[in-house]
């Protein structure tokens, strides 16, 4: 019995492989995007202008406030109907990184708030730019509040990205889901699913808590 | 160098200055003083637009504030701002903060900024701590590494925001001393402070306001001595007694 349960595990092991690297490509990609699109967004959402910032708060909230299978539904069926047709892989790119930028932007917009007024007063005092002051003075700060959650959102996208399996991303879960239609035993092939997550996800879970460790101690030193 | 008009400013619906005359010349140093809550370092802060005043008119260096198409920041370049609370940038050293305005803001080389930055940490005695990070200073030597980051920018203003009100006592001479020494190099200084040695050493002129107004203007021997206000002789009995 333990014989052929291995046997069978050898025999799917190279398409569980494909799907683990179709979700590393749909997360890693998402969170690149993501985190780009998220810093800039959450940059603004500090900012004096008040159209500006209400347009970010919204978004964030809708993006946030809907289940994410709808938001990738609307992406890969409604678009569609107003003339933007996507394959499923940019399809789920393009959700993947809508969600991951809506988070993103408010561990920014929180870590950017936490640091002291009087950091942007010296810096403006001193006649750089805004630009500048973000650069050298407010982003670098603002890395200690920001890094622990940024590393936590990360692990969430990665495990948000088994969603896009509903529309046909052949990615980790939905090689699960085609395989347990072929062989029955349910029970080790979800159990595969959720090491190969692990595998990837727990090295960031590691990295978030060391993340938080360091920074804890040298907030006590600032 | 420094000239207001009529300034008012409101937060809200409170009146924080009020009507405000004021001149400053090249290379005069002027004490402002007064209780907590009468705008005097909403004054100071106005000088480089920290403030925004909603009327009056207010020029620096010949640049008029009032005006909404200004270049603060080339403005704010020429002014150093010392703060109460220092506000040292925690995540560089002592020689990086001091030159993260030259380099950037004046294009210094790095080896020419660094050659500038340790000169001024000298000048305020803190050559040795120009490694060192904010953390690893007393309140005394980060306010003195705030002023060096100031002067770095080589400014036509100082302008210093109770300098020395954070400071344990034991620390506020060595503070005071670099303020003194740069007075005598003939910098233009408005100092928010309530340490009369200070005011009467080197100050051409010292300010009482109270309430958003300017009630009183002398050298400091008169203003000290015979104040020409009642609010001011109540002013200063209080922090000669304290």
């Amino acid at each position: 019995m333990m014989l052929f349960y291995f046997q069978r595990l050898i025999e799917i092991l190279p398409f569980f492989l494909k799907g683990l690297w179709m979700t590393v490509a749909v997360s890693g990609i998402s969170l690149v995007l993501g985190t780009i699109f998220g810093l800039v967004l959450g940059i603004l959402r500090t900012s004096n202008n008040k159209i500006l910032v209400g347009l970010i708060g919204t978004y964030v909230a809708l993006i946030r406030g809907t289940p994410f299978v709808v938001q990738i539904f609307i992406v890969f069926f409604i678009l569609p109907e107003w003339g933007i047709q996507l394959d499923a892989f940019p399809a789920a790119i393009l959700a993947l990184s809508n969600l991951g930028t809506a988070f993103i932007c408010e561990i920014v917009a929180g870590g950017i708030k936490a640091v002291p007024k009087g950091q942007w007063e010296a810096a403006t005092s001193s006649g750089l730019t805004l630009f500048q002051q973000l650069r050298h003075v407010i982003v670098p700060q603002s890395m200690q509040t920001i890094l622990p959650p940024l590393v936590g959102q990360y692990v969430l996208l990665i495990k948000d990205s088994s969603v896009v399996s509903v529309i046909g991303v052949v990615e980790l879960t939905r090689v699960g889901w085609v395989t347990v239609v072929r062989i029955p035993e349910g029970l080790m092939v979800f159990s595969l699913v959720g090491i190969l997550y692990f595998v990837i996800s727990y090295p960031l879970i590691r990295l978030s808590n060391r993340l938080e460790e360091k920074m804890a101690t040298q907030k006590v030193m600032l | 160098m420094i000239q207001f008009n009529g300034v008012n400013k409101w937060f809200g619906k409170l009146h924080v200055l009020k009507d405000i005359d004021l001149q400053v010349a090249a290379g005069e140093v002027v004490v402002i003083c007064g209780p907590s809550g009468s705008g005097k370092s909403t004054l100071i802060r106005c000088i480089n637009r920290l403030e925004k005043f909603q009327k009056g008119e207010l020029f620096v260096d010949g640049t008029p504030l009032h005006d909404h198409s200004t270049n603060l920041t080339k403005l704010r370049a020429e002014i150093g701002f010392v703060f109460q609370q220092f506000h040292l940038y925690p995540h560089m050293t002592a020689l990086q903060n001091v030159i993260l305005a030259p380099i950037n803001v004046r294009k210094l080389k790095r080896a020419e900024a660094e050659e500038l930055g340790r000169e001024k940490l000298a000048r305020v005695g803190l050559a040795d701590k120009a490694d060192s990070h904010p953390s690893q200073l007393s309140g005394g030597q980060q306010q003195r590494v705030a002023i060096a980051r100031g002067l770095a920018m080589a400014p036509k203003i100082m302008l210093f925001d109770e300098p020395t009100s954070a400071l344990d006592p034991e620390m506020i001479g060595e503070v005071l001393d670099v303020m003194v020494k740069l007075t005598s190099e003939g910098m233009t200084m408005c100092v928010v402070t309530h340490e009369m040695g200070f005011a009467r050493q080197v100050a051409h002129r010292v300010i009482f306001m109270d309430e958003g107004r300017l009630v009183e203007a002398g050298n400091p021997h008169d203003f000290f001595d015979n104040p020409q206000t009642d609010r001011a002789a109540q002013f200063i009995s209080k922090i000669l007694t304290h």
